[in-house]
């Protein structure tokens, strides 16, 4: 029983990070049943190559959830090359539905913070996160949504990140003045 | 690589937004690019954060689904050799350290992840059923044997003494006549089988009774309704012990 202690520690990481990983994968893909296989493809990986994991270079989560993003856009992009692309893009709605993003069950005090630091981004820095993050676009593909060029979006992604990551990192404890 | 908006790719990489080619290209700069490698580990903590505005509970089910599959799975040596690297022993110690590592890092999200956690575990209307799995799940002492089914398929049994309680997980079983059903059995050490419920098919539940001192998980073919004792050879029996 040498896996013993690997299985159990597993079984805790699993409970806290199956809700995050699941809630993207169905977020970008929609459909229940290849959300729980993407999802299990996900913590199979996390257990096969939790070995290499390297604390150094980024918290677990992130390490986590990047894979569980990655696979989820590759799926979602694989099928759409297959698939007619025109009939996917309607049942994947145009629109960035903030009211539904922010009404799912989340966390109390960082859900806050994030919605806050989302809010102070410009439009077009939240709407060009939120399509490839949450829809899984291509920046292309989000330039072309919004009507702006590829140069702008690419920048307007980065410079929102960053934006993102200063707010976020500044705000420890969810206080703040003003 | 002197491309000089090269640098403004970490935030569509750090998105997933890059079409495959510049993927590729962009990941060879990033291994001589310092900065960038920086700048992508630092946006990708802040990307991550935005899948906590979707956070959501899974399937019970799922788990125990998750943990069939990894049994008996062998982990990925580690890509950086250990301070010795031969001897299996000292492998396996460094997996085990990695994966409880790898556990203590993401209890650093509890802050946040668990309050998600306890907030929609109050909201579900999960049926009683469902959450029996989910704590024989996550017993500390919970333990997985598995088995072949003679036919096609596979049986995993997730064991806890201490919930005194199984799981148990029944994948690509052959197809059986209408009239038949699989019957689900603990044996006692005087090998008496004792009914553990009914499956029509490939299923993930708890186990119906006690577990504690009972020796094997047994699967049996009977006519519809079940029989009081097996009257076949078992499909699979899996020992507990």
């Amino acid at each position: 029983m040498t896996a013993g202690g690997d299985t159990a520690a597993f079984s805790t990481l699993y409970d806290r990070v199956t809700p995050w990983v699941i809630g993207l994968v169905r977020r970008i893909l929609r459909n229940p049943a290849q959300s729980e296989e993407v999802t299990q493809e996900v913590m199979v990986d996390v257990w096969r190559t939790a070995t290499r994991y390297d604390a150094g270079r980024g918290s677990a989560h992130a390490w986590i959830l990047t894979i569980a993003h990655r696979r989820a856009v590759d799926r979602v992009r694989s099928e759409q090359a297959a698939a007619d692309r025109t009939e996917l893009a309607g049942i994947r709605s145009a629109e960035v539905d903030f009211d539904q993003v922010a009404d799912t069950v989340t966390t109390r005090l960082e859900g806050e913070q994030v919605r806050r630091c989302l809010g102070a981004l410009t439009d077009l820095q939240r709407e060009s996160i939120e399509l490839a993050y949450y829809n899984g676009y291509t920046y292309p593909e989000v330039a072309q949504r919004l009507g702006a060029k590829l140069p702008t979006i690419k920048a307007r992604m980065r410079d929102g990140l960053i934006r993102l990551r200063d707010c976020l990192g500044t705000t420890d404890g969810g206080i703040r003045h003003g | 690589m002197a491309e000089p908006d090269i640098h403004t790719l970490t935030g569509p990489y750090v998105l997933d937004a890059l079409p495959a080619d510049e993927r590729i290209r962009f990941e060879a700069h990033l291994t001589e690019c310092a900065f960038c490698t920086t700048e992508v580990a630092e946006l990708r903590e802040a990307a991550v954060k935005l899948a906590g505005q979707v956070a959501n509970p899974p399937p019970p089910a799922l788990k125990a689904s998750v943990l069939a599959a990894i049994d008996h799975m062998r982990q990925l040596p580690p890509l950086v050799a250990g301070e010795s690297g031969a001897e299996p022993p000292a492998r396996r110690r460094f997996s085990r350290r990695s994966v409880l590592a790898l556990a203590a890092a993401a209890l650093a999200v509890a802050a946040s992840g668990g309050i998600a956690i306890d907030q929609y575990r109050d909201r579900t209307d999960a049926v009683q059923a469902t959450d029996r799995m989910t704590s024989v799940l996550a017993q500390p002492d919970a333990r997985t044997v598995h088995g072949p089914v003679s036919g096609g398929g596979q049986a995993t049994v997730v064991v806890s003494p201490r919930a005194d309680a199984a799981v148990v997980v029944l994948r690509d079983l052959p197809k059986l006549p209408a009239d038949r059903t699989w019957q689900l059995w603990m044996i006692d050490p005087g090998k008496t089988a004792h009914s553990v419920g009914l499956a029509a098919g490939d299923l993930t539940q708890v186990l119906n009774g006690s577990v504690n001192g009972m020796v094997a998980f047994g699967l049996t073919v009977e006519p519809s309704g079940g029989s009081p004792r097996p009257s076949t050879p078992a499909a699979a029996m899996i020992s507990m012990t």
